[in-house]
This record gives C-alpha cells, sequence and structure tokens, in this order.
C-alpha cells in the first residue's frame, strides 16, 4: 500500500514534471517570437520564472474555475466560470467574450446543420449523419 | 483620619464612608491633609487599631466644632472643595440620593440602629459624621431610636447589619419606625448607598456591577431599526432557551456603534476597538472580544453616546447636540457599511481579516479586508437584507461615503504603530475605497453567476476563498469560531436547540 502511494507520488510528480517543461517549452518558443518582434534578448532565468509563473498561475485558475462551478451548484466548468475568471482585466475579457460568442455562433450552426441534414436525410443516414456531426463536433 | 474598627466587611466603601464622616469639611485647609491622611489610613487597613486610635483623638478634636450643625453644612462645606475627590464625589451622590428610603428593609434599619446604640452619648453630641468607633459586631440589642443621627455610620454597619439580618431573617420590624425620627435625609443618604449594593449583593453578587440598564435600551432600539420582522420568530424561539439573546443583541449595537462613529471623539475609543479586535484574534474576543468590548463601549461614554445616536434614540447618555451631528454622519457610514456588509456576511470574519490585513495590506495583495472587520456588526444582521444597488448606481454621496472610511484609516494608523502623514492616510483611504469597490462587485457578480439577485454567505465564502483566507484546511466556520465573538457565531454556525429547533434555520 505505501509503495504503490509512493509509486503514485512519484508518477504525479514525474507527471507534473513533464507539464512544467512543456510549459517551460512553449514560454520559451514565445518569449523567442517577442524578442524577435522586439528586437529584445530573454534570459534563461526570465523564461524559467515566467513559466514557473504560469504554472503556478494555472494552478489557481484551475482551482477557481473548480469553485465557481460548485458555487453554480454545477459540476462541468463552463464558459460562464471562464469568464468569471477573467473579468479582472478588461481586455481579456473581452477577448474571451468574443471567443465565446464565436463558439456559440459556430455551436448554432453546427445545430441548423444537424437539423437541415436530419430533416433531408432518411432515417437510416441520420443517424449516421448525427453521428458524424457529434463527431466533428467532438 | 478614618478610624478603623475591624470590621467584617471593611470594603473600601466602608472606608471611604469614614473617611467621610471623620474629616472636617469646615476647615477646608484641613481636609486636605486630612484627606491624605484618610487615605493613607485607607490603605493601611492592617492595622486599624493603631490608626483608629491615633485618629479617634485627630477626629475628635475635629468633630467637636460643627457637629450640630448637621449635614447640611457638611455639604457645603464639601462643595468648597473643588478637586473632585472620592469625598466629595460620595457627598454628592448622597445629596443627590432621594429622601425616600427606596429600599428600606427593615431588617437594614434595623441593625443600624443597634450598633449605634454603642455610642449614644457620642452620636447625640455629633450629628454629623463621629468617631466611627461603633463595635459593628455588637449585637443588636435594644436601639435608641435616634441614634441615626450618624448616616454614614448607619451605611457602613448597615452593610454588615443587612447581610447578618439577612441570614437570621430579619424580625425585627419596630425599629425602623424608630428610626424614622432620625434625619430622613441621613437615612435617605444611607440608603442610597445600601440600596444599590444589597439587593443585588444577596441576588447576584457576580453581576452587581453590571449596567444592565443601558444595554437593554440599545438593544431594543437597535433590533428595532435594523433587524427585520423575518428575524423576529428565531428570536423569540431563542429567547425562550437562551441566555445569550440580550448580550446577542447588544454586542452588534456596541460593534455598530464603534465603526458608525465618524470621529470617535476619543481616540481611546479606537484604541479600545482597535484593543478590542486584537485581543479577539487571540481568544474568543469579542471582537471581536464580545465582553471586553463592551466593557470598553461602556466605559467610553462617547461610545454608547454615538450608539444611541446611531439607533436615534433621543435619549442618550450625550446631549442632544453630540447625536444630532453625529447621527446624519452616522446613517451615511450605516448606508455605506450596509452597501459593503449586506453582500457580505457576518461569516467574513471581520478579524481574520483584520489579522491579515496588516500583514498584507502592507504588501499589495487584494486581502485587506481590515475595514470589514468593522463592518462586522452590520453583517449578522444585514446579512438577510437584498444588497442595495450602489456597485451599479452612481455614487452621489462620495464625501460621506469616504468619511465612513475614516475609521478604518484610524485603525490602520493604530496598527501601523508609528506616525502616519495626512497624505499617506489619504492613499490608504483611497485604497480602501478601491477595495470595498471591488469587493462589493465581485459579490455582485458571484450572486449574478449562481443565478441569484440577493447576495448570500455562499458569495461571501467564494471570496473569502478566492482571497485564501478559507482553504481546504480552514473552513469557513473555523474561522468564524477563531475570531468572532460568541453571539455572531450563533448567528453563522447553525446549531440545534432545545425543541428540536435549528438556528439559524438552513
Amino acid at each position: 500500500m505505501e509503495e504503490e502511494a509512493e509509486t503514485e507520488e512519484q508518477q504525479r510528480f514525474s507527471y507534473q514534471q513533464r507539464l512544467k517543461a512543456a510549459v517551460h517549452y512553449t514560454v520559451g518558443c514565445l518569449c523567442e517570437e517577442v524578442a524577435l518582434d522586439k528586437e529584445m534578448q530573454f534570459s534563461k532565468q526570465t523564461i524559467a520564472a515566467i513559466s514557473e509563473l504560469t504554472f503556478r498561475q494555472c494552478e489557481n485558475f484551475a482551482k477557481d474555475l473548480e469553485m465557481f462551478a460548485r458555487h453554480a451548484k454545477r459540476t462541468t466548468i463552463n464558459t460562464e466560470d471562464v469568464k468569471l475568471l477573467a473579468r479582472r482585466s478588461n481586455s481579456l475579457l473581452k477577448y474571451i467574450t468574443d471567443k465565446s460568442e464565436e463558439i456559440a455562433q459556430i455551436n448554432l450552426e453546427r445545430k441548423a446543420q444537424k437539423k437541415k441534414k436530419s430533416e433531408d436525410g432518411s432515417k437510416n443516414s441520420r443517424q449516421p449523419a448525427e453521428a458524424g456531426v457529434v463527431e466533428s463536433e467532438n | 483620619m478614618a478610624d478603623h474598627n475591624p470590621d467584617s466587611d471593611s470594603t473600601p466603601r466602608t472606608l471611604l464612608r469614614r473617611v467621610l464622616d471623620t474629616a472636617d469639611p469646615r476647615t477646608p485647609r484641613r481636609p486636605r491633609s486630612a484627606r491624605a491622611g484618610a487615605r493613607r489610613a485607607l490603605l493601611e487597613t492592617a492595622s486599624p487599631r493603631k490608626l483608629s486610635g491615633q485618629t479617634r483623638t485627630i477626629a475628635r478634636g475635629r468633630s467637636h466644632g460643627a457637629r450640630s450643625v448637621g449635614r447640611s453644612a457638611h455639604i457645603q462645606a464639601s462643595g468648597h472643595l473643588e478637586e473632585q475627590t472620592p469625598r466629595t464625589l460620595l457627598k454628592n451622590i448622597l445629596l443627590t440620593a432621594p429622601e425616600s428610603s427606596i429600599l428600606m428593609p427593615e431588617s437594614v434599619v434595623k441593625p443600624v440602629p443597634a450598633p449605634q446604640a454603642v455610642q449614644p452619648s457620642r452620636q447625640e453630641s455629633s450629628c454629623g459624621s463621629l468617631e466611627l468607633q461603633l463595635p459593628e459586631l455588637e449585637p443588636p440589642t435594644t436601639l435608641a431610636p435616634g441614634l441615626l443621627a450618624p448616616g454614614r455610620r448607619k451605611q457602613r454597619l448597615r452593610l454588615s447589619v443587612f447581610q447578618q439580618g439577612v441570614d437570621q431573617g430579619l424580625s425585627l420590624s419596630q425599629e425602623p419606625q424608630g428610626n424614622a425620627d432620625a434625619s430622613s435625609l441621613t437615612r435617605s443618604l444611607n440608603l442610597t448607598f445600601a440600596t444599590p449594593l444589597q439587593p443585588q449583593s444577596v441576588q447576584r453578587p457576580g453581576l452587581a456591577r453590571r449596567p444592565p440598564a443601558r444595554r437593554a435600551v440599545d438593544v431594543g432600539a437597535f433590533l428595532r431599526d435594523l433587524r427585520d420582522t423575518s428575524l423576529a420568530p428565531p428570536n423569540i424561539v431563542l429567547e425562550d432557551t437562551q441566555p445569550f439573546s440580550q448580550p446577542m443583541v447588544g454586542s452588534p449595537n456596541v460593534y455598530h456603534s464603534l465603526p458608525c462613529t465618524p470621529h470617535t471623539g476619543a481616540e481611546d475609543a479606537e484604541q479600545a476597538a482597535g484593543r478590542k479586535t486584537q485581543s479577539s484574534g487571540p481568544g474568543l474576543q469579542k471582537n471581536s472580544p464580545g465582553k471586553p468590548a463592551q466593557f470598553l463601549a461602556g466605559e467610553a461614554e462617547e461610545v454608547n453616546a454615538f450608539a444611541l445616536g446611531f439607533l436615534s434614540t433621543s435619549s442618550g447618555v450625550s446631549g442632544e447636540d453630540e447625536v444630532e451631528p453625529l447621527h446624519d454622519g452616522v446613517e451615511e457610514a450605516e448606508k455605506k457599511m450596509e452597501e459593503e456588509a449586506s453582500p457580505e456576511s457576518a461569516s467574513s470574519t471581520p478579524e481574520s481579516l483584520q489579522a491579515r490585513r496588516h500583514h498584507q495590506f502592507l504588501e499589495p495583495a487584494p486581502a485587506p479586508g481590515a475595514a470589514v472587520l468593522s463592518s462586522e456588526p452590520a453583517e449578522p444582521l444585514l446579512v438577510r437584507h437584498p444588497p442595495r444597488p450602489r456597485t451599479t448606481g452612481p455614487r452621489p454621496r462620495q464625501d460621506p461615503h469616504k468619511a465612513g472610511l475614516s475609521h478604518y484609516v484610524k485603525l490602520f494608523s493604530f496598527y501601523a504603530k508609528m506616525p502616519m502623514e495626512r497624505k499617506a492616510l489619504e492613499m490608504v483611504e483611497k485604497c480602501l475605497d478601491k477595495y470595498f469597490q471591488h469587493l462589493c462587485d465581485d459579490l455582485e457578480v458571484f450572486a449574478a453567476h449562481a443565478g441569484r439577485k440577493t447576495v448570500k454567505p455562499e458569495d461571501l465564502e467564494l471570496l473569502m476563498r478566492r482571497q485564501g483566507l478559507v482553504t481546504d484546511q480552514v473552513s469557513l466556520h473555523v474561522l468564524v469560531e477563531r475570531h468572532l465573538p460568541l453571539e455572531y457565531r450563533q448567528l453563522l454556525i447553525p446549531c440545534a436547540y432545545s425543541g428540536n429547533s435549528v438556528f439559524p434555520a438552513q
């Protein structure tokens, strides 16, 4: 039992390390882009700091999102939760709101298409189409 | 100067009594030394005999002259003394005492004459104060009705005798009438001192010094003003079984009064609040330390005055003038507090917020909730009120709104432990303003997120969770228990009471 717990712990730890490494890599890429754009170099410590910061902030975000969802008596995190999270920064909130509207529109269009197809197609053809639509949506 | 016969109850009061009796106010210069001597004598109760021996002669020499003049002369002479001494205070109290004996248990009067019977001659010679050599412990024998002259003497004796009489059952009833011959003034004077103590000492020795009347007034008015009727039924249920109903309502009032005062006139009042909140942190405070706060508030008359003004009750300790200008400021402060506080429930544990405030305020962390502490009293009562739509509408009353923050600013400066510039205080006020606006916006958004229009304690808990005060290890109830006084805890943490009732109702 203890060994299992330990191995689990180790696995989680290594998983976390891998995630951190991924974040670090992404941050590094972004920093390079910015460096090219602004003609300013980024030191390694800076990138490391930014990646660490990002990782911890992501943890915070996740906890907050979970809290928000639970506050709204839901078990799934919603776009509403994300919007609530981003309300602090005006520009970010605007960006997210636009994006969410975009996504909502796409969903509506897809639903409309689905309904069209289901009306046109026969029953048999409808089901695979729906399945296909569902898969495409996913 | 007081002679100190060893009494069974040589309390400071009795000793002061003796001082008053023995000191001769007719010689204004003397009383000073006499008083000093008397005070010294008071302190040295170890060897009363010796002192009495010494003071006896002195007192005799003193008291020879104008004894016959009577108490009025006494009083007049004492009036010449400008300094506020215990003696003058006592005398004033005696003077203003009602002549009719409010509490004149026969037993009390009976024992009094008894000791006096010992010195009939002396007493008659000096109708005013007299050598206090009456042996207290002498059993009440036949006494002369006219021995009531030494009023103060009677008082001291009365106490001990009264207690004795209480034990014995107080069967005598004739003496009192005989005592009526004595100057009613003295008798009443005796009574005034005795009455407040005796009945209480008999019934409730532990509560003898509490001023319950004052608190009751505050509570009633406060409840009427702030509580909805919806809260009434649970209170009614509570009052049957809960001993805290009185202090519970009292403490919110006290708390409310403190933050509501735009300018607590006395700095100590705020410091008292600060001390109160501080002490509340470690132990059960009342924080807000309920009891110490109440006592502190009781001591600071201004606070009570403000409380009364806040409650818009005209019967204030301070004059109406004080109440009036405060009332407006208080109203606005109250509204502002309501605005801030109603969205927050008392579960915001103002204490914990304040405790953290001074850690975090200096760091630009969004956690300074110290001000919330002050709004704590409003919170439990206003938690069920719908939040006023202040956050959305404009703020026409900016100045009074900011004026309401002065209390928090002063708290801040108190905890800074160093002098602060005015500019710094203004900045603090601005920060507090922004903080509260932000806080209320958040609460509003949280409530809307849950599809509600009313801010509930759950919203506040969510906010505290985001602030890091409530964690998986530390729950809200833990914070409430840790920092809030018992009365608020009752309101916040559901508890089952007798009769199968749960309060507050879930």
